[in-house]
Parts: structure tokens; C-alpha cells; sequence
């Protein structure tokens, strides 16, 4: 409205002023009349629950263009019911969401465009309280159109009076949320999908802040591995927890991230709280969350990894020095089997005894290296006369388990002397009789003692010549267990016995005894 | 290889050699080559409190060290044995990264199984160098 500065045109410009405020004046007056002789059904204002409506009166031609004009263009969808929830008005939207035309729909009860329903026990009974006592409600329900379709609703229920302030019908404020409902559930659903991945890892997580290089989550596996609690570990930085060494590095790790995205430490000391160490492997990632960055490290505990590393290298060194000095005796018997004998059956004789050291190592390895029961040790060496075993082949003796060397000494023993016993003794007849016996002695000194003793066969004389197999029998098995052994060649058969401290041939740990 | 003459002709008297060795067998194969090869064998310990006792005494000129003696290291007879001044060569079945003793010093290492010439020329060497030292 323009004030005139004008004294010439003044009094124009005021007698225009005049006659539109005469206009506005009618206007009001009108408004006024109508509004007492209920021609204006309804004024819409904004408030802070949404657009609201206040009396519904009426319905001449002009206030029905005015209101349809205003609230056609609400983008929300608008229903308004009179008595018995009969429908009065619906805007454009409102037809949109229910698939219903206004005329469709003008008089139909409310329940015919959709189902109601309430997303939680108790909402009903809430909505309908605050209508009554404020006369308005606002909450989400879900609407069941005809369709069948279950759309999730907010909307803001305002109760219409009369002019004399009885309740005359409700107008609803409509918007469609199910698109958002359906994204915030996905989001939810992921979120605690995602959670729970973090809280049951079995990998250390840290959430930490790029710009501050502080700690902003650790999950619980990580609580754990160090022994601090969340809050301790909240607002840290990661050379704080001895994960890297100090400041500098902390600030390289991050500028690394942001070179390349992704920072991985094979091998790291980590500090427990108390002063403990553990080995880590950590990777560290760089993402951007919506707009923001963070760095996700993951620490790994490779203690288990590196002992087993450990154990499968000490493993291979011991294998590898077991078959070095396995092939360091089988040289020593090609070299003493070579040097006696004859020429002819070298071959023979070399890959028997070599036969004789693969049947203790099979033994050996069944026991994983706890030493090899006497009798096991006998049959397996015996394994050519297995048929005469229980027969002319008599082992009597308890469970004994022999040490790992003493297992091969007296191996290599028992081999020689079923040879000999083959060719020349009780085992060259068709009569004679092999007895293999063993025992501890208890008390002090406790002795292992075994004999082999050989009866009915040829008559024997003492060898001219003591041959590698004779050194086999007598001073390797008494250096092996720093034992004493015993050799007799008598006409009735040859006999061999051994005594030896329990300690030096016996595996007392693995005995069954 | 004419070790018997050789021997002769370098050495007034045989050289003595400490067997140590846990492997019966290899011991008494090592104590006949040795023999052939012109030395005298000092004695053989197949277990580290025994090689204690006879580099105790100081009967041997050089020796022959196992570096593994039924599960338990030899380092403390290597020990004795520098202590004494004695010559030794070093034979394991563990790779040379394996046998990391300090106590083994620079001594030759040899690989089981090994050659037996390769073992007394190291054998010889060590003497030489020690005899060579001796007179500085």
C-alpha cells in the first residue's frame, strides 16, 4: 500500500485508497455474513501438525471453488468424513493413493476406501483418546486399500465442529511413507546384520576417525584381546595401545590410507593393558561413510598361526636331521657289510638290513617316536618266520616299551641273529626251537634283560671270524644302551643276552607298565 | 689316497681322535676308518656327561663332535673343548642354519651323511692350522 508524497495527486491516490479499503471492508463483511449464515464451509491454515481445517458448512458455488482450488493443491492426500464416516471431500492426491474418483467416492463410508489398521497394540486406543480430549491426533497407521495393497501411513486427524462446536466429522491428513518405511527397515536390517558381524567377529575391529586418529569403535573381540574396556579404548590413538610404535607413525599409517586406501602390517607387536604382548596381523581401510571418512582396522591374533608355523618348522627340521641320521647308519652298514662276506650277496645282505632299519623306522613312526613295544619289535623283525611265530618262534615277556634308540639297536640285533639262526641255527632245521624272552628287574639298579635263546637245532661251533653281525649284537647294543651283552656259542644252540639299565632302553614316560 | 704313509710322513706320533657320536653304529664304522686313515682313536662317547669326562682328562689331540646327542646339543662339550684348545669338527644331521650354537665358533661343519675323506681332510686341517698355531 503506497502513502502519496504527492499534494497534487494526493487527493486522487486517496480517493482510490479509500474506495479499496471500502472494498476490503465488504469484503469482510461478507466474510463475516457468511461465515454466521454458514456459507464458508471450511478455512484451511497451516499449523505445526500439517494443514488444518475448521468448519465444513455449507457449500455454495464459491466457497467450494475456493476450497477445492486450496486444497487440490496440498501435495498430501486429504479425506474428510461427515456423519457415519461418509466421505464429504477427498482431494486430487487422495484419489491418486486410493485409486477412487471423487464421485467414486463422495458418500461412501470411509472403510470402503480403505482398511485400517494399527502397526502396534494400544495405538488404536492412543488415537482415539487424543482425538477426544486435543481433537486432533497425528501417528502412522497402515492403510489396506482396496487392492489389497498395505500402505504405511502418517497422517493428522483433525475433528470438524459445527458452528456450535459440536463434532460434525474429521478431516485426514494423508502422506504415504511405505517407500520410506521400506528403506528404513533395509536399513535397519542391514544395520543389524552389519552389527552383529561387528560384535561377533573374532577378529579385532577399530572404527577410527581420519581426522583425529582417534579410536570411535572397537568391537567386543577386540575389548578382549587387549583387556581394555570400550570407554578406554573410545578417543585413543592406536600408538596409545602399542600398535604402532608413536605419533609419527600413527600419522604416516593415516596419510598411506590416504594415499592408497588400504595399509597392511604383516606382523605387529601388540601391547595388552598390563604390559602383555601378543602378535597381530592388521589391515586397515579407508571408506567413505555417506560423507565422511573412516578407517576400519581389522586386527588379526596370529599367535596360533605363527606356533603352528613354528611347529611345522621344528617338525621339518627334526625330520630332516632324523633322515640324515638315518642315512648316515645306513652308509655305516653298506660300509661294514661291504668290507666282510661275500662279494656275491652284498646286495642281498645290504638290502636286508636295510629292510631290518625301514621296519623299526614304520614302528617308530606308529608310536610317534615314544619308543616300540619289545614284542611289536620282535614280530616285526621276525616277519620272516611269522608262520613259526607261537610255535618254534616263543616270545614270552611283559609290555615293554623300548626308547627310540634302543628300539633300533636291539632291532638291528634281533635281525642279525634270525639271520644267523636262518642259515646256521635253530631256524635252518626243520625242528629247532628259537625262545625270545624279556623282563624288567625291579629295586635298585632295575635292569631291562632279554635273551634269545636257540635249542634243537644243528649242533653250533664258534664262528672262526666275528663278523659285522657280531658287533651288531654285541658292542652297538651295549653302546646304544650302555648295556652289557652276552654272547655263547654252545654245541646245543647259540644264545644271546642282553642287560641294560631300565633308563637307557626303556621309555618309561610312554610304558604301559 | 695313501693315508697311512702320509700320516707317516707329516705327524712323529698318530694324531688321537675323541669320537662323539650317539649313533652306536656310526661310531664304530667311524672308529675302523679313522683307524685305517692313520689315527688313533682316543675314545668314543655317545652321550655328553661321557664327553665331558674324557675331554676332562685330555687324552685326545682332536675331535669329532655330533652336534646333536640323543635330543641333547653337544654345545657344552664344544665348549670344553675350546676351553682345552682342542681342534673339533662339527657333524650333524641339522642344516647349517639349524646349528646355531655359538659354543660350535668357526669349527668345520660337516653334513651327515658324510664322506669320510672329506671328514679327516677337515680333521687334518683343523690339526695343521692348530699345530701351525701352536708354534706362533
Amino acid at each position: 500500500m503506497t502513502e502519496s508524497m504527492c499534494p497534487d495527486s494526493g487527493m486522487e491516490a486517496l480517493v482510490i485508497e479509500n474506495s479499496r479499503l471500502n472494498m476490503r471492508l465488504l469484503e469482510a463483511e461478507e466474510t463475516l455474513r457468511a461465515i454466521r449464515s454458514d456459507e464458508v464451509d471450511a478455512l484451511v491454515v497451516q499449523s505445526a501438525f500439517g494443514p488444518k481445517l475448521y468448519t465444513l458448512q455449507g457449500l455454495d458455488a464459491e466457497t467450494l471453488r475456493f476450497r477445492g482450488d486450496m486444497l487440490a493443491q496440498v501435495s498430501d492426500a486429504l479425506i474428510a468424513v461427515g456423519s457415519e464416516d461418509r466421505i464429504i471431500y477427498l482431494n486430487a492426491a487422495a484419489e491418486k493413493l486410493y485409486g477412487f474418483t471423487q464421485s467414486e467416492a463422495l458418500g461412501r463410508p470411509l472403510d470402503q476406501i480403505y482398511g485400517l489398521q494399527w502397526p502396534r497394540p494400544g495405538d488404536e486406543e492412543k488415537a482415539m483418546t487424543s482425538l477426544q480430549e486435543l481433537g486432533e491426533w497425528r501417528g502412522e497407521s497402515l492403510h489396506i486399500r482396496r487392492d489389497h495393497v498395505t500402505l504405511n501411513i502418517e497422517s493428522s486427524i483433525t475433528i470438524l465442529r459445527d458452528e456450535k462446536g459440536i463434532p460434525s466429522g474429521r478431516l485426514e491428513v494423508i502422506r504415504d511413507i511405505t517407500e520410506r518405511k521400506r528403506h528404513e527397515h533395509k536399513v535397519l536390517i542391514s544395520e543389524v546384520r552389519y552389527r552383529r558381524l561387528f560384535e561377533t567377529a573374532h577378529d579385532g575391529i577399530l572404527i577410527i576417525d581420519p581426522a583425529t586418529r582417534q579410536i570411535i569403535d572397537a568391537n567386543p573381540f577386540m575389548t578382549q584381546m587387549l583387556g581394555y574396556s570400550h570407554d578406554q579404548l573410545v578417543g585413543k590413538e592406536l600408538f596409545e595401545i602399542g600398535l604402532l610404535r608413536d605419533e609419527e607413525a600413527s600419522q604416516q599409517m593415516v596419510s598411506e590410507l590416504k594415499r592408497s586406501g588400504q595399509v597392511r602390517y604383516e606382523n605387529l607387536p601388540l601391547e595388552r593393558k598390563g604390559g602383555g604382548r601378543q602378535d597381530v596381523e592388521v589391515v586397515a581401510n579407508l571408506y567413505e561413510e555417506n560423507d565422511r571418512s573412516v578407517i576400519q582396522c581389522n586386527i588379526r591374533d596370529i599367535s596360533e598361526r605363527r606356533r603352528s608355523e613354528e611347529h611345522v618348522e621344528m617338525l621339518m627340521a627334526e625330520v630332516n636331521h632324523r633322515a640324515k641320521n638315518l642315512l648316515a647308519v645306513v652308509q655305516a652298514v653298506a660300509y661294514q657289510t661291504a668290507k666282510q662276506g661275500d662279494p656275491a650277496t652284498l646286495v642281498t645282505r645290504l638290502s636286508e638290513r636295510i629292510n631290518g632299519l625301514s621296519v623299526g623306522q614304520d614302528l617308530l613312526v606308529k608310536n610317534q617316536w615314544y619308543g616300540v613295544d619289545v614284542a611289536d619289535l620282535v614280530t616285526a623283525q621276525l616277519a620272516h618266520f611269522k608262520d613259526l611265530i607261537g610255535t618254534r618262534v616263543v616270545l614270552a615277556g611283559p609290555a615293554v616299551r623300548l626308547t627310540a634308540e634302543a628300539a633300533q639297536a636291539i632291532g638291528m640285533a634281533l635281525h642279525e641273529l634270525a639271520t644267523n639262526a636262518a642259515k646256521y641255527g635253530a631256524l635252518s632245521s626243520q625242528i629247532g626251537l628259537v625262545t625270545i624272552g624279556w623282563h624288567l628287574t625291579s629295586g635298585d639298579g632295575a635292569r631291562f634283560e632279554m635273551q634269545w635263546t636257540e635249542t634243537g637245532g644243528p649242533l653250533v661251533t664258534v664262528p672262526t671270524r666275528k663278523g659285522f653281525g657280531h658287533s651288531v649284537i654285541g658292542r652297538l647294543v651295549d653302546a646304544a644302551v650302555q648295556g652289557k651283552t652276552e654272547i655263547k656259542f654252545e654245541p646245543k644252540g647259540v644264545s644271546w643276552r642282553l642287560q641294560a639299565p631300565v633308563g637307557n632302553a626303556v621309555n618309561l614316560v610312554g610304558s604301559k607298565e | 689316497m695313501k693315508p697311512l704313509e702320509q700320516d707317516a710322513s707329516e705327524f712323529h706320533r698318530k694324531a688321537r681322535v675323541l669320537i662323539v657320536e650317539d649313533e652306536a653304529l656310526i661310531a664304530y664304522t667311524l672308529e675302523e676308518l679313522l683307524v685305517e686313515f692313520g689315527f688313533e682313536i682316543a675314545g668314543v662317547a655317545g652321550r655328553l656327561e661321557v664327553a665331558l669326562d674324557m675331554i676332562a682328562m685330555a687324552v685326545c689331540d682332536v675331535a669329532i663332535l655330533d652336534a646333536n646327542l640323543a635330543g641333547v646339543s653337544s654345545a657344552p662339550a664344544a665348549a670344553a673343548l675350546t676351553k682345552l684348545g682342542t681342534p673339533f669338527v662339527v657333524v650333524s644331521g641339522y642344516s647349517a642354519a639349524q646349528q646355531q650354537d655359538l659354543a660350535f665358533g668357526d669349527a668345520p661343519r660337516l653334513q651327515k651323511p658324510c664322506d669320510i675323506e672329506r671328514l679327516v681332510e677337515s680333521l687334518r686341517a683343523v690339526l695343521t692350522h692348530h699345530r701351525a698355531s701352536l708354534l706362533q
